[in-house]
């Protein structure tokens, strides 16, 4: 095991891809909580999918990959939030519909890229050792970002999430708060798809929340536990991938869905012990 | 002379073939407790949600606390107001102490992260405390609020609106969930708290019998005031009908109820049953 340690901890892809992991995983625990607490699993989905027609977009007219799906995906996620107030279209729906015309424009304008130009494999499922320090730049931005409005917005965001009238009657300013929750999600999303890809990162915006729920009490017990939660997932993710050489993302994945089985399991025996 | 704290002026709410509220005009001095009747259907919600400045009338003009209630102003107004709505059916399955559903209620809820280092935490317990202490749910305070039953969940909903000791306090049928005991020693909170803070305090009810030793006044609604009957008033039959139309069955209660006739015989007024 110490060997094992010794040997991960010295292997400069694993170095290399640690830290940016980790941001990702300190970002995408604290904002799962927002997500299980608005019901905004399905967005994700939405946005991680359309985020495709941003790095489409990318690849076309050789921008840089992950600012451009970023305004994408925070651009789809506004729209999300307004669509179904202002034209009547009920939220599921219109998810629905942003997440498979921007994924079908994704695939005719990557399908026309050279094929060199592009990692599909990595997009769909995510490759986080192949991060380079560009990107470990843009996702200490983001992070940064993403940790600052929480900082700001969280408090409101979680009254907003108990009770959306009450809020708006006590001087919160919901409909502009509940804007930048879904352009803080979008950004969380991409920043997602360097690690666990398109396909995969929803896992990391639900779970780490996912397994914490069944234990915390209070939005920071909530925020410990899940923040723990994913850095075991992410660590022993990164860990498993490099022992059996499986892809990193997926692994992690794998890793937090182990500890929701776990937590889950425990929440029931405690709930049986205390009939 | 005081503003008085709720004044609207020729309100409506809805189009103009079929309003929900019209030409609503109501003034509501400091401590005065005002219970709001109507059938389904009357805006009675609507009007809170109006004055709460959650819902924007058509047309007329709202003044709270003597500032006019528009965009500019609604957030600082809000900070004294206390609000209430109709129990929800699908509840938040979001894992909260019930101090911390209460602490929502606070203004410096509101607040950054950053500033929460600033901030005065002891008077904060306090007030949450006390709030508690009057809903008297404080040995559930560490409970987690989707295990309480309706009622409970009710009183720490109450205790959210009182927290920030609200000039303006509206209720929309608060006593839904509760049992008769707990409905008394709200209406009789409610009383205190208008007597002895000068708090203000518009409530929705159904029934009238049940609140009328406690209010000061009645307001009769069906799109628009149909007769305000202070303490001592008598709400006449043709108001009743109009309201709740002529199947109506008026029974007499005591003489101590606002709108009961003090000699009541068969056409006394004070509770209706359709």
């Amino acid at each position: 095991m110490i060997d094992f340690l010794s040997t991960f901890f010295s292997s400069p892809v694993m170095l290399g891809a640690l830290f940016p992991a980790l941001l990702i995983a300190v970002v995408t625990s604290s904002m799962s909580m927002m997500v299980l607490a608005h019901r905004l699993s399905f967005l994700t989905v939405g946005v991680s999918h359309a985020s495709l027609a941003g790095l489409g977009l990318a690849v076309t007219l050789s921008l840089p990959l992950l600012p451009t799906a970023a305004v994408t995906a925070v651009v789809i996620a506004l729209l999300l939030a307004l669509l179904p107030k202002h034209q009547g279209i009920n939220e599921d729906a219109g998810t629905g519909v942003l997440f498979a015309g921007s994924m079908a424009l994704g695939v005719i304008l990557i399908s026309n890229a050279n094929s060199y130009e592009v990692d599909l494999f990595g997009l769909l499922f995510g490759n986080i050792l192949t991060v380079s320090e560009q990107d470990t730049l843009w996702i200490s931005w983001g992070s940064a970002f993403v940790l600052f409005s929480l900082m700001i917005w969280a408090r409101s965001w979680w009254s907003m999430a108990f009770d959306m009238v009450t809020a708006k009657a006590s001087g919160i300013a919901t409909s502009r708060l509940r804007l930048m929750l879904y352009a803080v999600v979008g950004l969380t999303v991409v920043m997602c798809v360097k690690l666990a890809g398109i396909v995969l990162t929803t896992g990391l915006l639900v779970l780490p929340a996912a397994c914490a729920w069944f234990w915390g009490r209070s939005m920071l017990s909530l925020w410990l536990l899940s923040l723990s939660f994913s850095i075991v997932g992410t660590i022993s993710g990164l860990m498993w991938s490099y022992q059996y050489d499986w892809p990193s993302g997926a692994s992690i994945i794998v890793m937090l869905c182990v500890c929701f089985l776990f937590s889950w399991a425990g929440a029931w025996l405690k709930q049986i012990k205390s009939r | 002379m005081n503003a008085p704290v709720v004044h609207l002026s020729h309100v409506r709410f809805g189009s103009h073939k079929k309003p929900i509220l019209d030409n609503l005009s109501l003034e509501v001095e400091a401590g005065h407790f005002m219970g709001i009747i109507g059938p389904n259907g009357a805006g009675k919600s609507t009007l809170l949600t109006i004055i709460a400045g959650l819902t924007k009338p058509n047309a007329g003009h709202i003044d709270l606390f003597g500032r006019c209630l528009n965009r500019k102003t609604r957030q600082k107004l809000q900070k004294d107001l206390g609000y209430l709505h109709q129990a929800q059916s699908n509840q938040p399955d979001i894992p909260l102490r019930v101090y911390d559903v209460v602490g929502m209620g606070l203004t410096s809820y509101q607040s950054t992260l950053f500033s929460r280092f600033f901030q005065d935490k002891e008077q904060e317990r306090d007030m949450i405390t006390h709030a508690l202490d009057l809903v008297e749910m404080t040995k559930h305070q560490f409970d987690d609020f989707r295990n309480l039953s309706g009622g409970q969940q009710q009183r720490v909903r109450l205790a959210r609106a009182l927290v920030r000791q609200p000039k303006l306090l509206l209720l929309d049928e608060p006593s839904a969930a509760l049992d008769s005991r707990h409905q008394e020693k709200l209406y009789q909170l409610l009383r205190k708290l208008c007597d002895e803070e000068n708090m203000t305090v518009l409530m929705v009810e159904h029934d009238i019998a049940a609140i009328t030793s406690y209010v000061d006044s009645v307001a009769c609604l069906n799109k628009n005031i149909h007769y305000h009957a202070k303490k001592g008033d008598t709400i006449p039959d043709e108001v009743w009908r109009e309201m709740y139309g002529d199947h109506v069955n008026i029974v007499a209660h005591d003489a101590s109820c606002i709108g009961c006739a003090p000699v009541a015989k068969h056409n006394a007024h004070g509770h209706h049953h359709d």
